[in-house]
């Protein structure tokens, strides 16, 4: 291979597999006498439980066991918190109320687990749930998130004084100075209500305890195989090494997959335990609606302080965030929240405070984007409606405040969600969106297209913003590469995957090191019996912290070819190159030895391996970065919305993507298209409608509105590469970038589009329905 | 949800008072009733199915009369469940004698859904409880033209 991998746009590797349908899901395991569990969940968002009779279902035939909360014995505690509070930040509050396994004396959301049925069959398991009687004493329930931190509030976690959950304020500089000296102050409601991730694959568990050799396997869909097997070991009383967690072929995960320990995860493995027999738990799609943790439901209070030629002098943000019922994630979605609330900006005063509040709705956990949206919702809003207010060009006030490539890196002074300095690690901002104003025609669409359109009667706006993804963080990850006898290359790493084209980036990456095609690089990712330390795939880390782990490895085992093969070859190693699956003296090539061969002379079955060396052409390395890269962006959109039915249509969509070093275009450019989609989801049709009971009203796809193929436009991606200094490729993530902004631009453009009205869009997700309503009222300004 | 309404029975309003007194008459005449028993004066209990779009179950329930003045009005709350969620409601029903043999109905109810109903149900629930209590007066007007078992007026379409 002369050319290298890395960076070419080629074919993925896993996708003949996957597309042919013989790709291991994991409710394609089927063993045998295995059990089937279902759950009995809360039809109420708060009540006491009075009392759960389970005797008819046990009586049911083909019912093995019912279980309680009563029956958990030991196992019944609250779930682990899977990331702490940064007690690094003064006066910093946190209140840990996790999720239990089985709820007890009360119910908290509707879809909370009350009990589990096993049964031989999933049909007779469901039936057998409705045979269990729960004796419910509704309580008043808490919904709203500014309610629920009322005075009198009912309490959700009655050991607790209130609902709040977490209170938090961090400062740059001093806003409060910088107020004073500002010429315009915009200060704006902003609210970014909740939607679902909505996996195509629901979630499942399969375990299955073997008694005799006292081991326990379990397919899991966990973006995070290995934190998952240390939780179960510990919860289930076993050592590490007697559970094998296995995340085969993921059909996405998109951050309520990473490692939850909810109800199914924790119970399904306990029953094989109990039963000794393999248990399969799948997920349904209305479960999926209450049973699987979901995203976004912030209220921000927000203002802007700028000079009157548009210079942002200071941002001021207090919000809510709804955690839902439980706090298992910790804090991470609201500090996201605190690291994009200043955009792409170079803001020099800054003043940030959320309080979390505990409602009776489905738990939050991040979903793709992760509280990143809605930062960038209200730094973008804000600008806009500077902008207008100014009478400043959007692009130009953007172009004005963007942080200038000599500052990086970039200290922002506050702590990210990985508790470390928010510091942008690098970047040139400006290109991305000069990039995008040129692809979109900006200046040509403003100047002549849109008067013209106007003219005929169409409402049709564009959209442009700026954002920038905070990726790659730590603590770490690992891989370990094989040399195989035949020549091939085996790589274990510890990340899952969802479908983000791991076995082709990551191969690349091997491939260019050792020298081989890049079809002979075997990747297992996801099975903690392969490699056993790692964390997970979230966070946009993997083409980050994996990426450069198994670069790492790849790089070490080319140092133990290259020596082995130079004492066979009998040359020096910077005469040696590899090339085309061998070792081979640069200037004769026919002179040259296969790296199976060498594999075979480095695990010798007679003489002494030298003291010192290891057997094999194997190496597991790690990586952790010092911080998290940062990539950035611009999108632009022309959008036309119909007056009549308020149904709009995207015209045109460019993104624009700085994630560094692009190991495979065509890969980062399906992570962009597919969170571009999430995003617009985000922003006209997925929203989650709760009543003022806390049920929630669109349980159902039917009603619940996912864009499908008709809704999401073909998207031109354009590329800056801006290296990261904090590894060796220079990669920074690319996961989450696609849907972060598109609500922000969403706004811009549809405000744009409908120019004759007095329109602020404050809010998102949009619908016909909700923008209908919007306009009622507002006068046209001609 | 809200649910109100009227409707003109073709009888005099002592009769149509029986008649929406009677749990015989109300199982035979609410679509998918399956049976309604009095347990003491003002109460009865009985289970009923349900069947809102893609959802479909029985529910069992309970139903309390209360501030009676016959032949005048009544409130009634009802409260049932079942495997597909729960349902809780409270109403008002007034009889009005329009002196020509004719009595007008006047009804006004809150219901409160939950579970299931709720979830996938819910944007059916509009029309479905406006069809079900339609279903049920006609029924039961049918039943004042031919006061016999009541079977005639036994309805159970899905709605």
């Amino acid at each position: 291979m002369a050319e290298k991998y890395v960076g070419q746009r080629i074919k993925r590797n896993e996708d003949p597999r996957l597309l042919t349908g013989r790709a291991l899901f994991v409710d394609d395991v089927e063993l045998h006498g295995m059990l089937h569990a279902a759950f009995l969940r809360s039809d109420y968002a708060h009540a006491r439980l009075v009392s759960v009779d389970v005797s008819a279902a046990r009586n049911r035939p083909g019912v093995v066991a019912v279980y309680t909360a009563e029956d958990l014995g030991d196992l019944w505690k609250p779930g682990p918190l899977l990331v702490p509070a940064p007690h690094s930040v003064e006066n910093v509050v946190f209140h840990q109320r996790t999720q239990v396994p089985l709820a007890k004396d009360k119910v908290r959301y509707v879809g909370e687990a009350i009990a589990v049925v096993f049964a031989e069959s999933r049909y007779i398991a469901e039936d057998a749930l409705a045979d269990i009687w729960v004796d419910y004493e509704p309580l008043e329930p808490v919904v709203d998130m500014e309610r629920a931190l009322d005075a009198d509030a009912p309490l959700i976690h009655e050991d607790l004084d209130s609902n709040l959950c977490a209170h938090l304020a961090q400062e740059k500089g001093d806003y409060q100075a910088a107020r004073e000296q500002a010429d315009l102050i915009v200060s704006r409601r902003f609210l970014v209500d909740r939607g679902a991730a909505g996996a195509m694959e629901n979630r499942g568990v399969v375990a299955d305890w073997d008694e005799k050799a006292q081991h326990l396997t379990v397919w899991d869909t966990t973006q995070a195989p290995i934190p998952i097997r240390n939780g179960l070991a510990g919860m289930l009383g076993l050592s590490a090494h007697q559970v094998r967690v296995v995340a085969p072929f993921v059909g996405g995960g998109f951050g309520p997959k990473i490692m939850m320990f909810l109800s199914e995860e924790v119970l399904v493995p306990w029953g094989s335990m109990q039963f000794k027999r393999p248990v399969k738990w799948i997920e349904d799609r209305q479960e999926n609606f209450l049973a699987t943790t979901q995203e976004r439901g912030q209220v921000h209070d927000a203002e802007m302080a700028l000079t009157s030629d548009g210079r942002i002098l200071g941002v001021r943000d207090v919000f809510i965030h709804d955690t839902g019922a439980y706090d298992p994630y910790g804090m991470t979605i609201p500090l996201n929240t605190q690291s994009h609330a200043m955009g792409a900006y170079d803001v020099p005063n800054y003043y940030t405070e959320v309080k979390v509040a505990f409602t009776n709705k489905m738990i939050v956990t991040p979903v793709r984007g992760a509280g990143r949206p809605q930062g960038i919702f209200v730094a973008e809003r804000l600008l806009d409606i500077a902008a207008k207010e100014l009478g400043i060009d959007r692009v130009g006030i953007r172009r004005r405040n963007l942080i200038p490539p000599e500052k990086f890196p970039y200290n922002h002074e506050i702590i990210d969600q990985a508790f470390a300095p928010l510091v942008l690690d690098s970047g040139n901002y400006r290109l991305a969106l000069d990039q995008a104003v040129k692809r979109i025609g900006y200046e040509e669409f403003i100047k002549d297209e849109q008067p013209r359109l106007r003219a005929e009667g169409k409402r049709v706006g564009l959209g442009i913003v700026v954002f920038i993804e905070t990726t790659g963080i730590g603590p770490y990850e690992g891989a370990r590469i094989t040399v195989e006898t035949s020549g091939k290359i085996s790589v274990a790493t510890g990340v899952g995957t969802q479908g983000q084209g791991h076995f082709t980036s990551f191969a690349q990456i091997v491939a260019d090191q050792l020298g081989v095609d890049v079809r002979d690089v075997h990747l297992v990712t996801g099975d903690t019996a392969e490699f056993h330390w790692g964390t997970g795939t979230f966070a946009s880390r993997g083409a980050v912290v994996a990426a450069n782990a198994i670069h790492a490895a790849a790089v070490a085992v080319r140092a133990k070819t290259l020596k082995l093969a130079s004492k066979v070859l009998e040359t020096p190693e910077e005469e040696l190159e590899l090339r085309d699956g061998e070792v081979r003296v640069a200037d004769i090539p026919r002179q040259s030895i296969g790296l199976g061969e060498l594999a075979v002379l480095a695990n010798p079955l007679r003489g002494a391996v030298e003291p010192g060396t290891e057997p094999g052409l194997e190496a597991t390395d790690y990586f952790g970065p010092q911080y998290g890269a940062t990539a950035n962006g611009a999108q632009a959109m022309i959008v036309e919305v119909d007056p009549e039915t308020m149904m709009i249509e995207i015209k045109r969509h460019v993104v624009v993507e700085d994630c560094g070093t692009v190991l495979n275009p065509l890969i980062v450019e399906g992570q962009v298209h597919g969170g571009v989609a999430l995003g617009i989801g985000n922003s006209y049709y997925e929203k989650l409608v709760y009543d003022e009971n806390g049920q929630l009203l669109n349980a159902s796809l039917a009603d619940y509105l996912i864009p499908s193929a008709t809704e999401v436009p073909r998207m031109e991606v354009g590329h800056e590469v801006t290296p990261s200094p904090l590894n060796p490729l220079g990669s920074k993530g690319a996961g989450e970038a696609g849907a972060i902004p598109v609500p922000a631009l969403f706004a811009q453009a549809i405000e744009d589009a409908l120019a004759d009205y007095d329109l602020e869009v404050l809010e998102t997700p949009l619908s016909p329905n909700r923008l209908f309503e919007l306009l009622q009222g507002k006068e046209k300004a001609e | 949800m809200r649910l109100s309404g009227e409707y003109l029975f073709d009888g005099p309003r002592e009769k149509v008072w029986e008649l929406v007194r009677d749990p015989k008459v109300l199982t035979s005449a609410i679509p998918g009733a399956q049976s309604m028993d009095q347990v003491s004066e003002n109460e009865y209990e009985g289970k009923m199915e349900v069947r809102v779009g893609p959802v479909a179950g029985v529910f069992s329930g309970r139903l309390v009369v209360s501030d009676e003045v016959p032949p005048e009005s009544y409130a009634l709350s009802v409260q049932g469940r079942g495997v597909i969620g729960f349902a809780r409601g409270s109403g008002r029903i007034q009889l009005i004698d329009r002196g020509d043999d004719t009595t007008l109905m006047k009804y006004e109810g809150e219901l409160q859904i939950g579970g299931k109903l709720a979830g996938v149900g819910q944007r059916l629930m509009d029309s479905a409880s406006k069809s079900i209590v339609r279903q049920g007066l006609e029924s039961m007007n049918a039943a004042l033209q031919a006061p016999a078992t009541g079977e005639e007026g036994k309805g159970n379409a899905p709605v």
